[in-house]
């Protein structure tokens, strides 16, 4: 009896496995498609029917490389999103430190974060166009990493301060009375402890930046377009070429799936703020 | 030796050091706060004085002209911004209800017992981090009424072709992308409220004849509550702010059928150059987002504000 059981556990298992392969399957689709037409010709991907069955090509790629000038794209995004991340970082850090530690003083400037973090982009959209045109940094790097930057400084410091905010306050407050400055506090106690939660938040600011679409559309043109800028370019172009559209979909998305993956453990942490574990 | 020193310590002499010193929260807040001031807070003032003006990039010295709110009563007035409420309201209350009740269905399957979880758990993932604006332009090449694999798929099922970006079916078109983009989001959330409820209590329901349907309406949904609302207040003010996923595949059309309160306030500024409007058109956006997203706000702030230790 207990044999027989634990056969009608595995058989359960096993139909909730297939149930899963479908619905995976199916909920995957236009991503599976989507990666398909990178590796498709054309002319494959808009026959009707469409061909499920084809000979594999790299060509989208290649006309995506040699007549879109793709790579330009790609290094732009690469430039202004590794900068932007070692910025954000840089300053969210001791900021999200500090903020750990108030009490009720602090409010003021907690509220201002969250209201920072939840102000849409396109509010400020004008006015920034406007200033950058003023200070003659349209289509620069340091406009489109300045703007990147500011506005993931809010997401950074409410993250990493609930990872402070998980050290016991008594570690720090025992280092302090043992003569260490706050800086030291900081800079030898707390930053290898949250270094964890650290590297997530750069990962989920680099998701963000790597995404970003409005500020580039806004302000760069030719010099500084990012890779999703350049998704825009495809949609207005007079016969769309589906196999280079797919090349540089994958291409784009690839790099932010596997870090997502790496940083499963700090998904729920990071896309709640810190608010649900 | 050790103990005598630690005792007073844990005592008194730590207690002073509780709080940080003002001068340093100073210092370590300074550079974001800053930047924070500069680069989000001065264009805030900046749009609202150039909200008070007439000013439009296509009438020369236009920056000069004061007319007080005359914009913002020109826009409350006005059918274009009316509509564009409304397809934001529509897309955000149909899009985030179906996310949550998909999202719920997801992490029920994803917790019960089969093999490879783990794997599904990460694929299922996967279109909540796509680039949005990769995604718009995919729905785009997938939608297409002649060409697209989803019409096709329809006719070997025995259905007629659907006109997805057209007059009438183009809103619901977009709602559908942003429920495959964004059910993961509710989905990872609700789960680790499942992962988080305590089996002995639902064994214990088990016991006492209570059967999967009980279980689940009884015990299991109440303790998801607070889980589905905050993943549903995070993905409100997302989809409120949502761009660049509708850009790409609608531009905001046909017509304006898709044009959500963003898409219209970009319109305004990138299109028609008024700026005196796009700045009035982005404070009403500002206020109509702030007043959503305040129950949010205090929440993460009074969360945030208890101290765990």
């Amino acid at each position: 009896m207990a044999t027989s059981s634990k056969t009608n556990r595995t058989t359960r298992k096993l139909l909730w496995t297939l149930f899963w392969c479908v619905l995976a399957f199916v909920y995957l689709f236009p991503y599976t498609w989507m990666v398909l037409t990178g590796f498709r010709h054309g002319v494959d991907t808009i026959s009707m029917p469409p061909r499920f069955i084809f000979e594999p090509t790299l060509a989208g790629f290649k006309h995506l490389f040699e007549v879109t000038g793709f790579q330009k794209y790609i290094i732009n995004s690469a430039v202004v999103t590794i900068v932007s991340v070692v910025l954000v970082i840089g300053v969210s850090a001791p900021a999200a430190y500090a903020l750990a530690h108030v009490s009720r003083r602090g409010g003021a400037l907690l509220v201002a974060i969250l209201i920072a973090r939840i102000i849409p982009a396109i509010a400020i959209g004008v006015p920034v166009y406007l200033i950058a045109t003023r200070l003659h940094q349209l289509d620069t790097y340091q406009a489109l990493v300045v703007i990147n930057v500011a506005v993931n400084i809010p997401f950074a410091i409410w993250l990493m301060r609930s990872f402070f905010m998980e050290v016991h306050p008594t570690l720090r407050e025992a280092a302090i009375s043992d003569g260490c400055s706050e800086w030291q506090v900081f800079t030898k106690i707390m930053l290898p402890l949250v270094l964890g939660g650290m590297l997530a938040t750069a990962v989920f600011v680099f998701i963000g930046v790597w995404n970003e679409f409005l500020f580039a559309l806004i302000l760069t043109t030719s010099v500084s377009p990012t890779a999703p800028l350049a998704m825009l370019g495809f949609r207005t172009q007079y016969g769309v070429q589906w196999d280079a559209v797919g090349a540089a979909a994958f291409l784009v998305s690839t790099p932010v799936i596997v870090f997502a993956f790496i940083m499963q453990r700090y998904l729920v942490q990071g896309m709640t703020m810190g608010s649900v574990k | 030796m050790t103990i005598s020193q630690t005792v007073p310590r844990d005592g008194i002499a730590v207690r002073r050091h509780r709080r940080i010193r003002i001068s340093t929260m100073v210092w370590f807040t300074l550079p974001a706060a800053a930047i924070m001031a500069l680069v989000l807070g001065v264009p805030l003032v900046y749009s609202f004085y150039y909200s008070l003006t007439g000013w439009s990039l296509v009438v020369p010295g236009s920056d000069q002209d004061f007319i007080g709110l005359l914009n913002y009563t020109d826009i409350l007035r006005s059918s274009e911004f009316w509509a564009s409420i409304r397809v934001t309201l529509i897309y955000a209350v149909v899009a985030v209800s179906l996310e949550c009740a998909l999202g719920i269905l997801f992490a029920v399957l994803l917790n019960l017992e089969f093999f490879g979880r783990g794997l599904f758990r990460s694929l299922m993932l996967i279109p909540m981090v796509i680039t949005p604006a990769v995604v718009g332009i995919f729905w785009k090449l997938l939608y297409e009424q002649d060409s697209g694999v989803f019409n096709y798929l329809l006719g070997t099922l025995g259905f007629e072709p659907v006109p997805w970006l057209s007059l009438t079916v183009a809103l619901a078109s977009v709602i559908i992308m942003d429920v495959w983009q964004s059910t993961p989001f509710f989905t990872l959330i609700i789960l680790a409220g499942l992962q988080s409820l305590d089996r002995d209590t639902v064994s214990a329901a088990q016991a006492d004849g209570a059967n999967a349907l009980q279980v689940f309406r009884y015990l299991t949904l109440p303790h998801l509550v607070p889980y589905i609302m905050i993943a549903a207040a995070f993905r409100i003010i997302g989809v409120m702010a949502d761009f660049d996923k509708i850009f790409l595949l609608t531009l905001g059309g046909p017509g304006n059928v898709t044009t959500t309160l963003s898409v219209y306030a970009y319109n305004t500024g990138f299109k028609v150059f008024d700026i005196g409007r796009t700045t009035a058109i982005s404070w009403i956006y500002v206020v109509f987002v702030l007043a959503i997203s305040a129950p949010l706000i205090w929440r993460l702030f009074r969360g945030a504000s208890v101290n765990r230790h």
